[in-house]
């Protein structure tokens, strides 16, 4: 009786440990193949800051646009360029300055400018893009300046040059309301501007 | 009989009972803001029906901008639906801004995830750039003489017990 209870419990630990590799093995698994990749493009994040990029193909921006309604003339501008999505979150108590213009983009051995509001709406005037497109276009882009309170996120697009395949940015931001505290430098050195939209 | 060390305590007392009443406990992403008037906001709901913002004092109004593109927007508005039954007794008016879409693509997204809501229609977005959000979603509360005494920061559950009692406390 107590030889038959053994070989159970033995069967049943080793039934155990085998269960428990397989499991590890197919989570090491997963993780190789990006299934545990908590964002979908390139990010960092601490407990200061979170800042996940996620490039954009043309195909997919003007998917979106012409869903809402916006003509040909501005799809074909807005397909010219390179879109990459940027959420960032502010995950201080201290309040954390999103500005644009302390950005430094670099690409095809140069510095790149993002192009900003200004551009934009020199494009529209020209080909007299709706009321309502320009206002849909305007607040899906990131901000220029956002003073990031404690927890606050802010997201949006920003647009570079079409011709630049890889390009680099070193995110500079600001902290305290007054801009005296540690200034906090995030570098990400090769985000794309995919000419196709990933296969899902 | 009082001794310097009870009177000192008495008096470290009440200016911690001073201090915390004076610091307000706001929700997570609520932010108080220096009570500027609230521009103006005169548009008409998905049925065509008039409103305007100054015709409406002497109670808080919920303002809120929104687009069915936005994902924080599309993820808070079913909160928002769930909030205002919670609010019911309380005379706070729901003000709820599309902005710059379509009665189709609002009709279609409200719809399934909000029926009952009424949105505003600003169809050409002036509005809305003239309240300046930080962001979509947006909300702004406005106070009973039209000043803006609050601002949330992105999209949250409104639903959540923190946010009903802020809400149905304002004063």
């Amino acid at each position: 009786m107590n030889g038959y209870v053994m070989r159970i419990t033995r069967q049943y630990r080793m039934t155990a440990r085998r269960l428990a590799a397989l499991i590890i093995g197919l989570l090491l698994t997963a993780n190789c193949y990006g299934f545990g990749k908590p964002y979908p493009g390139p990010f960092f994040e601490n407990e200061q800051l979170l800042m996940v990029l996620v490039p954009r193909a043309p195909e997919q921006m003007a998917a979106f646009y012409e869903a809402r309604g916006f003509p040909q003339n501005a799809i074909d501008i807005i397909t010219d360029t390179c879109f990459v999505t940027v959420h960032i979150e502010n995950k201080s108590q201290q309040v954390t300055w999103l500005e644009t213009g302390n950005w430094r983009l670099t690409g095809n051995g140069q510095a790149l400018t993002i192009m900003g509001t200004d551009y934009w709406n020199r494009q529209w005037e020209e080909i007299d893009l709706p009321r309502a497109n320009r206002s849909t276009f305007y607040w899906t882009q990131l901000p220029a300046v956002v003073d990031l309170q404690a927890d606050e996120p802010v997201g949006g697009n920003i647009v570079v040059p079409g011709d630049v395949e890889y390009f680099a940015i070193e995110a500079n931001f600001m902290t305290d309301q007054d801009k005296r505290g540690q200034m906090i430098q995030l570098n990400f050195e090769h985000v794309e501007c995919p000419k196709q939209a990933p296969i899902q | 009989m009082k001794t310097p060390l009870t009177k000192t305590l008495f008096v470290l007392l009440l200016v911690y009972t001073a201090s915390c009443a004076a610091t307000e406990k706001l929700p997570r992403g609520v932010m108080r803001v220096d009570g500027v008037t609230a521009p103006d906001l005169q548009l008409d709901n998905i049925d065509g029906e008039a409103y305007d913002l100054t015709a409406t004092g002497g109670h808080w109004r919920f303002v809120h901008f929104w687009a069915s593109w936005c994902g924080p927007c599309r993820r808070e508005m079913p909160s928002i639906q769930r909030m205002i039954p919670l609010l019911e007794d309380s005379d706070l008016e729901f003000v709820i801004v599309n902005t710059a879409e379509t009665e189709d693509a609002v009709f279609n997204f409200l719809g399934i995830v909000a029926p009952d809501l009424v949105p505003l229609m600003d169809y050409d977005g002036l509005v809305t750039q003239v309240w300046q959000p930080r962001g979509l979603p947006s909300t702004f509360l406005v106070d009973p003489a039209g000043k803006i005494q609050y601002q949330a920061l992105g999209g949250r559950d409104w639903d959540l017990p923190a946010y009903i009692e802020f809400l149905r406390n304002l004063d």
